[in-house]
């Protein structure tokens, strides 16, 4: 389980996170949704404790930069970037050594396989399309088959057969009791299985919604979105917000 | 075998693995280790020949440790008040930093790492090897030293910017107390300078040799510490050696303690910097324009909003007017012409009361020309070039080619009345020779704005740093040569009230060249295919 619990990160001066609190249980996908520059993906780095702030962050009960966190998180992150001098067998060998992991060839070959990467696995990282790396990147981040997983914008760069076979992933891990956190602003892109949507506006949640509560309430939530991310301009433009919203960049 | 061990042996494997790929780049690393090794023979075979009567002043030695080690400090300085440097890179964010491995550990790897990079950076000063030898009669053991010393300043010198910026990172106070050590170290060596011209009466570098030779001086952050190591070393002064690796060891511990303190969390004061230097290699790998790492926020200012003017093609240079002016108020007068005019001031002051200040000054010029050309054919045009908004607005060619050229043919103008200005009223040289300078640098801006165009027509694209140092120079010999000549046999014949005009004929070709340049390749946006991205790849 993720619990994330009044977690503020300030970059100098700009308020990029600002007491944010929610949790990801056992089993759900959770989406951060929100435009550029809302504080997703500086969230995200908190969560993988890339990222110091105020608060508390805890990966199945363990405080997130203890080592036994790192070993049950995964982080697939929005720029992929391999290592130029390692093949693609060699990044999951590292992985494999990184997270000691037994018995991962099998997993490794099932992984590449799927995302259609099996053949390319002489490749070296500099040798990738930006796309391979994508691939590559969450080859990664699945091989020690985490039980929390963040997403930061994972379609983006992928080729069609990529985004069914990941969402079929996801789904997968989702079944096998993993917490999944999603970042992202192309909300079709995970429209069909959001169990939790967090909408972030000016690096704080703005509205949180189950899927259980838009299904009896009949809620669309692309709706909402822009009638947060909207009414949050016309505020911004009135001057009546007080603090700056986070620079482009910082997500 | 552990994670991090296995990282950095199959790194090491795969890249020399990699040389069977580039036989070219196989060729130059073994010409490269041949040289060394061949200097390193040579240096034993003639080492019973000794040399000492004849060597150079070793304080030129010392004066070339300082500068690097002051610029070293400066620049790194700079680096850690803005993105803070890295021992790391992106690959190790996404993998290295999420993974369970102490963070001590990957502390450690990353230290490993990149003082293993900055010994391979100094491997350049075994091919100084004869040169030192024969200048200044130095062995083995002071080579060696000078190799050691490169490295030692380049890791300290790296853990300092991270250092910097753990300890000032979104506190400007702090910010403002790094900077006022900082300019009050280099003040205080400014004002040891004219205490020394003061009271010893000596010359420009007789003061900077007695300075950098000073006791006082070896105590100065790194810069100092390296001279001092290198004097004892090479004099066999085991006090100096000692206190000099002592207080590099006191500095790295001090920053790897700041680093490691409390909860161990360095991920964050490295990551700027690693996602910054990552961003830039990306850029120059993909031939894109490397994003600007200056940390300078520009305000948008009411009066400077809007292209205002300009239409078609001239949108261009409006556009680029307006650039000019978001980075400087004066338009085109910025840094780079403040920094040239204290440089011919300084010039013209010191050189005034010289036998023959007017070749001190055809040095300004050459030195002033040098600079520019990299200036230039990295400037506007070359961007302008690389994005694809030049080959779609709907105008000829030729007047494309012209509106993206011409910020790049006015800053010359305006750079050049400026240095030469300044030139004239400090040095009291005669203003029409300073005026042909000016002139004549102005006209070397239009032959490096053509020569932009001509890389783009020919090559298809801009060539890199290396090959445009080489086309540099056979440009300088191929096209400035023969607009040299005429105006070295105009010196020669011409009499010295008559001598202002000797830039003229190598200004009038230059001009002459541009033109040319310009009207065979005004074509280029027709003819080339828009090589700046890998968007449409």
């Amino acid at each position: 389980m993720l619990l994330v619990q009044e977690v503020t990160k300030k970059y100098g001066k700009v308020l990029a996170n600002d007491g944010v609190s929610f949790e990801t249980h056992p089993g759900e996908i959770s989406i951060l949704l929100g435009p550029n520059g809302a504080g997703k993906s500086t969230l995200i780095k908190c969560i993988a404790g890339l990222l110091k702030f105020s608060g508390r962050i805890l990966i199945n009960g363990n405080e997130n930069k203890s080592l036994q966190a790192k070993r049950e998180l995964g982080y697939i992150p929005e720029i992929p970037a391999p290592y130029e001098m390692l093949t693609v067998w060699e990044h999951m060998e590292f992985i494999a050594r990184a997270y000691s992991l037994e018995n991962w060839k099998e997993k490794a070959e099932h992984l590449l396989q799927r995302f259609e990467m099996d053949d390319k696995k002489k490749k070296l990282g500099n040798e990738l399309s930006k796309g391979m790396q994508q691939k590559l990147s969450i080859c990664c981040g699945l091989l020690p088959e985490p039980k929390v997983i963040l997403f930061d914008e994972p379609m983006v760069g992928l080729d069609p057969h990529a985004i069914k076979e990941l969402k079929k992933i996801i789904l997968e891990k989702k079944d096998e009791g993993a917490a999944i956190l999603i970042s992202t602003h192309m909300l079709d892109s995970v429209d069909e299985f959001w169990d939790s949507a967090n909408i972030m506006i000016g690096g704080r949640i703005a509205a949180r919604r189950s899927r259980r509560d838009t299904a009896s309430s009949g809620e669309d939530l692309e709706a909402l979105f822009f009638a947060i991310t909207e009414s949050s301009k016309s505020k911004s433009s009135d001057g009546q917000e007080g603090k700056d919203s986070s620079p482009e960049g910082m997500n | 075998m552990k994670a991090l061990a296995y990282l950095t042996l199959t790194q090491i494997k795969n890249r020399i693995l990699s040389l069977k790929k580039k036989p070219g780049l196989l060729i130059l690393y073994s010409v490269l280790t041949l040289i060394v090794v061949g200097s390193f023979v040579l240096m034993i075979i003639f080492s019973g020949e000794t040399n000492a009567e004849k060597a150079a002043d070793e304080r030129i030695i010392y004066l070339i440790i300082s500068a690097l080690g002051l610029l070293f400090v400066y620049t790194f300085v700079t680096t850690g008040l803005s993105t803070g440097s890295s021992l790391f890179n992106m690959p190790d964010v996404g993998l290295l930093f999420v993974a369970p491995i102490s963070s001590k550990k990957i502390l450690f790897y990353g230290l490993l790492n990149t003082m293993g990079k900055s010994l391979l950076a100094s491997v350049f000063i075994f091919y100084q090897i004869g040169n030192l030898r024969n200048a200044f009669d130095y062995g083995f053991k002071e080579i060696f030293i000078l190799f050691i010393i490169y490295a030692s300043m380049l890791v300290s010198c790296q853990l300092l910017a991270i250092g910097i910026y753990i300890f000032s990172n979104g506190n400007p106070s702090r910010k403002n107390l790094v900077k006022a050590i900082t300019y009050t170290l280099y003040a205080a060596l400014v004002i040891a300078y004219l205490v020394i011209q003061r009271q010893q009466q000596t010359g420009l570098l007789e003061t900077i040799l007695r300075l950098v030779s000073s006791e006082g001086f070896a105590y100065f952050p790194v810069a100092g510490w390296s001279v001092m190591l290198f004097a004892g070393v090479a004099h066999n002064l085991p006090v100096k050696i000692i206190i000099s690796v002592v207080l590099f060891l006191i500095m790295g511990a001090v920053i790897i303690i700041l680093l490691t303190s409390g909860k161990a969390d360095y991920y964050e004061s490295v990551l700027v910097s690693t996602e910054t230097s990552y961003q830039i290699r990306k850029a120059a790998r993909e031939g894109r324009n490397v994003p600007q790492t200056n940390s300078k926020k520009i305000k948008v200012r009411d009066n400077a909003f809007g292209i205002g003017k300009g239409s078609r093609a001239m949108a261009i240079f409006y556009k680029h007017l307006l650039e000019h002016k978001r980075k400087s108020r004066l338009i085109f007068i910025d840094g780079y012409t403040v920094f040239m005019m204290i440089a011919a001031g300084m010039a013209g002051y010191y050189f005034r009361t010289y036998a023959l200040p007017e070749f001190a000054y055809y040095g300004v010029l050459a030195t002033a020309v040098y600079f520019q050309y990299f200036l230039t054919v990295m400037g506007k045009l070359k961007q302008e070039l690389t994005k694809p908004y030049i080959y779609l607005i709907p105008d000829s060619s030729l007047r494309k080619v012209f509106a993206a050229s011409l910020s790049s043919l006015i800053k010359p103008c305006v750079d050049g009345c400026f240095i030469f200005g300044i030139l004239a009223a400090v040095s009291g040289h005669n203003l029409p020779e300073c005026a042909f300078f000016a002139l004549a640098y102005a006209a070397s801006g239009a032959v490096f704005v053509g020569l932009t165009i001509l890389y783009q027509r020919v090559l298809g694209g801009q060539p890199g740093t290396v090959l445009k140092v080489f086309i540099g120079m056979g440009l300088f010999s191929l096209v400035l040569g023969p607009a040299i000549a005429p105006s070295i046999v105009l010196a020669i014949i011409l009499p010295d009230s008559l001598r202002f005009l000797c830039t003229l004929p190598y200004s009038v070709i230059s001009i002459l060249f541009a033109v040319l340049l310009f009207v065979a390749c005004g074509n280029l946006i027709d003819k080339s295919e828009y090589t700046g991205s890998a968007a449409f790849k």
